[in-house]
């Protein structure tokens, strides 16, 4: 075996952290609650001006590894915004026509939850989104997305349904499912760095929450998931034969580390206003899509 | 063991209630569960509390005298096995007869047993409960919702929360500070306060789930009179206790029994031939019944006794833990006709390790007063 080293690329570090800063400043350290139902706090144009839709992309034989992009994603997860901007960069990276496209791109994804012959597409609810229908083809257009219903679950990906469902190249499967493992462990490491702040504050017994050993436990088991969820999606971008599998075990784990975070908030984590149930259901429709790409990847 | 005598009652009273379930379970609510409303939901929950209450189902544990059938736990706990295989549903009497009933029951006057059971019991008045506040939730001795004395009653400031069913109560049994200078534990006063009047403003709370089934509650010198006062002045600690004891008891794991074994149900029916899932869904089955006969077994032990706290301290745990793996499981293999429910499910599920006082309060319970560990 070659030594390979698990840390990202220059560019995967770049794009993270201008990504991560234009997201915190747009937000400003906003409750998710405070925009996700409404409009996205970030601009589209502020992202592909900067072109980093395109991130990865194949240029001059240089172009953002997987790695690169694991990075990438778990700053994107970190902050939860209503764009399209990973299934934009893996549609563009894997279809030369979304790549000359101008503007946001998605794609259809069969689930088990959905009737066969429909297929999930995340942000198909936004107008004008346009989808790949072949990533097996290079010379097939993309498709405006109609939707049938829009699926109203994970308000942060306004999906929908649609009849057209996207055929994927089995690497297209694998690199988007490790990219969503990415995004997920980074939503992941935020739930658990908000519960940790939570319970440093909340007092109980005259204590902070913290104290109790039982929290205590809780979190550390929420930090080894968030831990875990990002490595695995770290092993899925290096070794393209355990990649599914890695990215739908990371999603179990994202999931699980969210889980917590609510518990150790207590009635107010049960809340809809203190918003971690919308990282719930984001982690709990990326898990859904990642499984139903297990047919090609 | 029972005596012959006691079990053709009890056989009497199965195929009874077996015959009255069958024919009074809503068809609206066992076909389209999933898909109603909330408002229905609530509307076929209130009226099921009027069905029981007609067809002599209603607080079957509780004295005649006050509207209940005089029954035992034993046959709760049969009804409510019978209730789940025919897909009853929750009447929304449930604070009422699981919380405030047996409080006045252990800590009332007679008067006040007298006016408020029957009312409870035939589905006329909803109760909420008004304990945890802001800054007194696990620490529920911190409550400082206050009831400063006047005369022929009390005055009642201050904020409660996460209060369910606040919006359609027609009563809140409410704990209250009643001397803020006392010792914790001896300061605080259980009411039955009248929720229908002015001073009491409900905002209500949108959960996670997308439902609002949870409120605020700000009370603004709301009246209470001493009628409507549980015992004595100080002693709503020890009230309090009673009423979180039945509600991390049997009656309660019975009821939820009801609601768990549904979902099991589902799963069996919509998943039992996948065997990939037989061993989970063997397991599942298993412990949705031992939850089941966890309380018929506390039921045969003696009340107050060591062995019964024992018993039912396990219950809280078992079935909200219980309900969350099965609401897993159902999402993770959701089929298009199912995915709604499952979907639904599994966040509301994620607060039943949250009410009826955490389950990492509970752990505490039973490491301390079951085992003996130290504080
Ligand atoms: C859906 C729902 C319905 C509810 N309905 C009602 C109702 O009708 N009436 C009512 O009065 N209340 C109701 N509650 C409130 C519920 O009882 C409280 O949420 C619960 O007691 C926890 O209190 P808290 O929310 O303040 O959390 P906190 O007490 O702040 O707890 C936060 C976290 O810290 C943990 N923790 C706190 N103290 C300790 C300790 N000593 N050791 C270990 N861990 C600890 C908790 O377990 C939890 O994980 C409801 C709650 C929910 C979610």
């Amino acid at each position: 075996m070659t030594l390979l080293t698990t840390r990202p690329g220059e560019i995967g570090l770049l794009a993270a952290g201008a990504i991560r800063s234009a997201l915190v400043k747009a937000t400003d350290q906003a409750n998710i609650s405070s925009y996700i139902e409404g409009q996205s706090p970030l601009a589209w144009s502020d992202i592909s001006d900067a072109g980093w839709d395109l991130v990865g992309v194949t240029e001059d034989d240089e172009s953002a590894t997987l790695r690169d992009l694991v990075e990438i994603a778990k700053a994107w997860g970190e902050i939860t915004v209503q764009l399209p901007l990973l299934t934009t960069i893996m549609a563009k990276r894997h279809s030369a026509r979304a790549a000359e496209h101008d503007g946001p791109v998605t794609f259809s994804i069969p689930t088990q939850a959905l009737a066969a012959g429909t297929g999930m597409v995340p942000f198909g609810h936004i107008a004008h989104m346009h989808m790949v229908a072949d990533f097996t083809s290079d010379t097939s257009s993309l498709v405006a997305v109609q939707s049938l219903t829009s699926d109203i679950f994970a308000p942060s990906l306004r999906a929908a349904h649609s009849s057209h469902i996207t055929t994927f190249t089995a690497e297209a499967a694998r690199e988007i499912s490790v990219v969503w493992a990415a995004e997920g462990s980074g939503i992941a490491k935020r739930a658990v760095a908000d519960a940790v702040t939570y319970a440093k504050q909340r007092m109980q017994f005259g204590k902070p929450i913290g104290s109790f050993q039982a929290v205590k436990h809780h979190l550390s088991n929420a930090h080894m998931d968030a831990e875990q969820a990002e490595t695995a999606a770290v092993w899925g971008s290096l070794d393209p034969t355990n990649a599914h599998r890695s990215a739908v075990y990371s999603l179990d784990l994202s999931i699980r580390a969210v889980e917590l975070a609510i518990q150790v908030h207590g009635g107010i984590g049960f809340t809809w206003e203190m918003g971690l149930h919308f990282y719930l259901r984001h982690l709990i429709t990326l898990r859904e899509m990642v499984t139903g790409l297990g047919d090609h990847a | 063991m029972p005596t012959t005598q006691e079990r053709n009652a009890r056989e009497v009273f199965t195929s009874a209630a077996r015959v009255w379930l069958q024919e009074n379970v809503p068809a609206r609510w066992r076909e389209n569960r999933g898909s109603l409303s909330e408002k229905e939901t609530d509307e076929i929950r209130h009226e099921w509390d009027r069905q029981l209450h007609r067809g002599g189902f209603a607080g079957l544990s509780l004295p005649k005298e006050f509207g209940g059938q005089g029954l035992s736990m034993v046959e709760e706990v049969i009804f409510h096995d019978l209730a789940a295989q025919a897909q009853a549903p929750d009447g929304l009497a449930r604070i009422g007869r699981i919380l405030t009933a047996p409080s006045l029951i252990g800590h009332g006057t007679d008067e006040q047993l007298a006016r408020f059971l029957p009312k409870i019991l035939n589905g006329d008045e909803i109760w909420c409960q008004g304990f945890s506040e802001p800054n007194a939730g696990s620490d529920l001795a911190g409550v400082s919702c206050r009831a400063v004395k006047v005369d022929g009653g009390y005055l009642i400031s201050g904020r409660k929360t996460w209060t369910s069913f606040a919006k359609m109560a027609h009563r809140c049994l409410l704990l209250a500070q009643t001397d803020p200078s006392a010792p914790r534990h001896k300061n605080l006063t259980m009411f039955l306060l009248d929720m229908k009047q002015p001073g009491v403003n409900i905002s209500p709370i949108k959960q996670a789930s997308g439902l609002t089934h949870f409120a605020e509650v700000q009370f603004d010198d709301v009246f209470v009179s001493d009628a409507d006062r549980v015992s004595t002045e100080g002693s709503g600690w020890k009230v309090a206790m009673t009423t979180l004891m039945n509600e991390r008891g049997g009656v309660e794991a019975t009821s939820r029994y009801v609601e768990i074994r549904s979902d099991m149900d589902l799963l069996l029916a919509t998943l039992g031939d996948r065997p990939d899932l037989r061993k989970q869904l063997d397991e599942l089955d298993i412990r949705v019944e031992l939850v089941h006969w966890q309380v018929s077994k506390a039921v045969d032990l003696e009340l107050d006794s060591p062995d019964f706290f024992r018993a039912t301290s396990i219950l809280k745990l078992l079935w909200s833990e219980l309900w969350q793996e099965t609401s897993i499981l159902g999402l993770e293999n959701m089929t298009p006709e199912t995915s709604d429910h499952w979907r639904l499910q599994y966040l509301e599920t994620r607060a039943s390790s949250i009410y009826s006082g955490s389950n990492e309060i509970q752990r505490n319970i039973i490491s301390e007063r079951v085992l003996g560990l130290p504080r």
